[in-house]
């Protein structure tokens, strides 16, 4: 199913003297089983935009698309458009309420007018696919750690089985392997499951490692709009806006005006390794 | 003696049922003693759930000991008489900005903290003026702290904690929530405090980049301290940090990388300009071999 953002233009405070555009003018078509990963500074406009693309927000101008249909027309079912399109929002595990980890679950798909029996088996699926262990289902969610806590509240969004997820930030606060285990988990779900998945992050390595097109926001604009490799080769623009590239980019960089033979096109730590090591003649 | 020194320190959390019964009891620091001396910029590093804030929490009272003794410049942390005092020593900075900052105005809110021990209102400004300068937020003290990034708002924040003229600041993920180019501001201002003001620094963090110039780090695991060193002791120990689900900078790991690649790169390499040098010096020898 396609999302297609047409000339979205969204403004704050509309009509007062306060006025700002939070997006301008941004166009984009996301397509069934992308890995995109979504970045810019804070106040950049990505929680904006991430809240269009399941009908939170609604565009001022321009109009989104999913599957065909424009979201904004009236009648249009937004219900079943937040199950499509399923939102994690940052520090999830906030919004934990139930008395069991299961029964946390379980409320989206029930609430979505699934039977109790149906239900109870997506919120199965969805805790095992986010490597929760069945110990813990009828445990209070206040009682886990936090990166369980936040993977109980990723499940809760899986449970609704949406076809694109969109994650703002979710490793915030997880300590290096808990960061690490969790993308590898949503790297799994779209491979597996054909999932769409929107990653918001502030870590260059990570979208660098996981996601193959990037979009940057920077002033409510959608600035870039290209393959990973692409969007770091323009590392001074995006440090001009708050952002940088992968760390092994700069690496590269220096490498290269220092006169070694290597390309400067790697953003991911083995790519890194792998060049440089062809540069001395060796290899893994 | 130390600006801070704890020795033996326990404590506990205590479990209790909706009766109010003890259930259990997990020992969330277990027999920490550290010496930290009068500017010396400490990190410590632990994953989630190995006790590094429980213990942050004692160093300017806001948990006390379950055993053992925390001193902060000379006084135990359970007199409650010098509980004013120890807090004005140690000064604490939190991961979310928006729940550190109170004031309408920038200079309001850093001045707050020194009003309130009752600072006279001349001094009140002069502090509030070195404190944002030293943090580089002067030109945005008529701002209101709404309008600031996460950075700008971070570095407020550490404002107002050093307008109280701390001698030492303690930093519980102050970057978390921070985008590369906040983060990067909040470090520089945390290390200019440090190298300028001699002010001690003890800075929690899950990001390894942040702590490559700190003076010592200390590693926590289930409570305990269980690796302690340089930064280069520390990073030169890839494979144990990584059993401890934590990590290396990335050119410390690419560096690591080349090793296990076959190169002859020196071990615990910490900055870019570190790996680069060593590979250009591998580089000639390699033509001088030719």
């Amino acid at each position: 199913m396609k999302l297609i953002a047409d000339h979205v233009t969204y403004q704050y405070n509309k009509g007062t003297e306060q006025e700002i555009y939070a997006l301008k003018d941004v166009n984009f078509v996301i397509r069934p089983g992308e890995f995109i990963g979504l970045i810019g500074h804070t106040g950049s406009g990505k929680s904006t935009l991430v809240q269009h693309l399941n009908g939170l927000l609604m565009p001022d101008a321009g109009t989104i698309y999913f599957d065909g249909e424009d979201i904004t027309e009236k009648g249009y079912d937004k219900k079943k458009l937040r199950s499509k399109v399923g939102l994690v929002f940052q520090y999830p595990e906030h919004q934990l309420f139930e008395e069991t980890v299961f029964a946390d679950v379980c409320f989206g798909p029930k609430n979505m007018g699934l039977s109790r029996k149906e239900a109870e088996l997506k919120a199965y699926e969805a805790l095992k696919k986010v490597g929760v262990e069945e110990i813990y289902f009828d445990q209070s969610p206040f009682d886990l750690s936090g990166g369980q806590k936040r993977r109980v509240a990723i499940a809760g969004v899986l449970a609704m089985q949406p076809e694109i997820l969109v994650l703002d930030e979710p490793t915030a606060g997880l300590d290096p392997k808990g960061r690490k285990e969790l993308l590898e988990r949503i790297r799994k779900l779209r491979e597996k499951d054909g999932i769409t998945v929107i990653l918001v992050s502030h870590s260059m390595e990570d979208v660098a490692e996981y996601v193959d097109r990037i979009m940057v926001m920077n002033e409510g604009r959608l600035l870039y709009d290209a393959p990973t490799k692409e969007v770091f080769s323009h590392y001074k623009e995006l440090e001009e806006i708050g952002l940088m590239a992968p760390q092994v980019t700069y690496v590269m960089r220096d490498l290269e005006e220092a006169g070694l033979p290597v390309s400067t096109e790697a953003t991911t730590l083995t790519q890194a390794r792998d060049e440089i090591l062809k540069a001395f003649g060796r290899k893994m | 003696m130390g600006i801070i020194k704890t020795s033996k320190l326990i404590f506990d959390y205590i479990r209790r049922d909706e009766e109010g019964n003890v259930e259990g009891i997990t020992r969330a620091v277990d027999e920490v003693s550290l010496d930290i001396r009068q500017g010396e910029f400490v990190a410590i590093l632990g994953h989630n759930g190995s006790g590094k804030s429980t213990f942050a929490k004692h160093l300017n009272a806001i948990l006390y000991p379950t055993e053992g003794t925390v001193l902060v410049d000379g006084n135990d942390t359970t007199d409650d008489e010098k509980i004013w005092e120890i807090r004005q020593c140690a000064g604490m900075v939190f991961q979310n900005p928006d729940n550190q900052i109170i004031g309408q105005v920038v200079e309001e809110d850093v001045g707050f903290g020194p009003e309130n021990m009752g600072v006279p209102t001349k001094e009140i400004w002069e502090r509030v003026e070195e404190s944002l300068k030293a943090v580089g937020m002067w030109s945005y003290r008529k701002h209101s702290p709404n309008k600031l990034s996460g950075g700008q708002k971070q570095r407020v924040s550490i404002a107002g904690v050093i307008a109280m003229h701390p001698k030492c600041i303690v930093l519980d993920e102050p970057t978390a929530m921070l985008d590369p180019i906040g983060r990067k501001e909040v470090i520089r201002a945390v290390r200019a405090l440090n190298d300028v003001e001699k002010i001690t620094v003890i800075l929690i963090t899950h990001n390894m980049e942040e702590v490559v110039h700190a003076d010592r780090i200390f590693v926590m695991e289930k409570g305990k301290v269980c690796m302690s060193g340089t930064p280069k002791e520390i990073f030169s120990q890839v494979e144990a940090l990584q059993a401890l689900r934590l990590d290396v900078p990335e050119v410390t790991l690419l560096a690591h990388e080349l090793r296990r690649g076959g190169l002859d790169v020196p071990r615990g390499i910490l900055t870019r300009k570190e790996l680069v040098d060593a590979l250009v010096q591998l580089s000639k020898g390699k033509a001088d071999v030719e």
